[in-house]
């Protein structure tokens, strides 16, 4: 009986060795492995969204291969997911390199529609990023983080002065009303704007649109000017009331802001 | 003389056995303090795991060196059989379910180690068997030892 015991324990000895040596080579190439994320940069696409690109540099200098490297990115805005994508390598092979340009698309509206004050306030996105692979076709591994990007609101403090009605002639008023915000977003800012005036009855009185132009962190302050049909009976009542404002652009769409007057 | 002469022969096995079980614990520690550097970049992520290790090194070598002044007797035996089932235990508390979750700076690290669990828990079950198959080699033995001495008187 005292061969195959022996036979057993150097068995479990020599396997034993072999598991100890795989896992020191395995911790060893761990510490040769470098990730290094860049500065994300946004981009507009031609079909008005966002582009979110994350440059990713993988330095696999270790003794061992990295398989099925997958990278996921979530964008988040109070707890809703509005974006998501993920980047896929099969093979990174030891010593090599690779630069990685990882992208997702992010809608305004989708993030408008999740929170409006995204459009009026400057906040934080925060961005999950989870990169999972296979290390030395063994260890199934997982790394993720959180970033913060700070989001610019395009119609950042967005203000609207006093709306001013005043008669023109016997059957029409001019209607005049200073709007204006900053630019914060990482965007030029172009479309039109779409005002619908009504009285102190609910009342239509009448609507205007017009084009505006805000280049990125531009200051735009405009006095909107429109006319409407009204008579100076009617004016009275004109005084006071609220106009409805919509915002049309080739990145969103949103409205209506409702503005009391009088 | 004669009794002098076994008192003696026996203070020189004892000799042995301690140098023995200190050699091989001194090779041991080496072992262990040649791969900690190795596996150190590892196991700094896991907060406390150093520690655990050293202790059960300690408590790894301390079995050793018993079980080898032990040696020839069936506490040796006994020990072997702890240290392997302590080893079991060890790995079974401290890789849990296989999967190691840390956290290093804003980076979460998760390890899957289930594999390597299964195999680690397999090699130390064989050793947990190795040892119980050596008690009843050791029993067997010593009884046939036994029923010899008593047939031949």
């Amino acid at each position: 009986m005292n061969v195959p015991i022996r036979a057993l324990s150097l068995a479990t000895t020599i396997f034993w060795i072999l598991l100890v040596s795989f896992i020191a080579v395995s911790a060893f190439s761990l510490k040769d492995l470098n990730f290094s994320l860049d500065e994300p940069k946004f981009t507009v696409t031609a079909d008005g969204k966002l582009l979110f690109s994350l440059p990713l540099s993988i330095e696999n200098r270790g003794y061992c291969d990295l398989k099925d490297f997958q990278l996921t990115v979530f964008f988040d805005t109070t707890g809703r997911i509005i974006s998501a994508g993920k980047s896929c390598v099969p093979i990174i092979q030891r010593g090599k390199s690779l630069t990685l340009l990882h992208n997702a698309t992010l809608s305004i509206d989708d993030i408008a529609k999740s929170a409006e004050h995204y459009l009026f306030n400057d906040a934080n996105l925060t961005a999950q990023v989870t990169a999972g692979l296979t290390f030395a076709d063994f260890v199934p591994a997982q790394i993720s983080t959180n970033f913060t990007f700070s989001w610019g609101a395009p119609l950042y403090n967005f203000s609207a002065g006093q709306i001013d009605v005043a008669q023109f002639n016997a059957t029409h008023s001019l209607v005049s009303l200073p709007i204006s915000f900053e630019n914060h977003a990482a965007f030029d800012l172009e479309g039109t704007m779409r005002i619908v005036l009504f009285d102190s009855a609910d009342s239509l009185v009448g609507e205007s649109q017009t084009r505006f132009q805000a280049e990125q962190h531009a200051l735009c302050h405009e006095r909107l000017e429109f006319y409407v049909p009204l008579s100076a009976g009617s004016l009275a009542a004109a005084q006071r009331g609220h106009c409805n404002v919509y915002f049309s652009t080739a990145l969103f769409e949103y409205g209506p802001l409702v503005i009391h007057y009088g | 003389m004669a009794e002098k002469k076994k008192s003696s022969n026996i203070i020189k096995e004892v000799s042995f056995r301690i140098a023995k079980a200190t050699t091989k614990a001194i090779l041991v520690y080496l072992m262990y303090f040649l791969l900690a550097p190795l596996l150190a970049p590892l196991f700094e992520l896991v907060p406390g795991v150093m520690e655990s290790i050293e202790a059960f090194v300690a408590v790894y070598i301390t079995l050793m060196i018993i079980s080898d002044v032990a040696a020839r007797t069936i506490f040796e035996h006994i020990f072997r059989t702890a240290r392997a089932v302590f080893f079991m235990g060890y790995l079974i508390l401290s890789l849990g379910n296989g999967v190691i979750s840390t956290s290093y700076q804003n980076f979460s690290l998760t390890l899957d180690l289930k594999a390597f669990t299964a195999i680690a828990l397999s090699l130390s079950l064989l050793n947990v068997a190795t040892a119980i198959l050596q008690v009843i080699n050791f029993l067997n033995s010593k009884a046939e030892a036994d029923s010899d001495t008593s047939s031949s008187q």
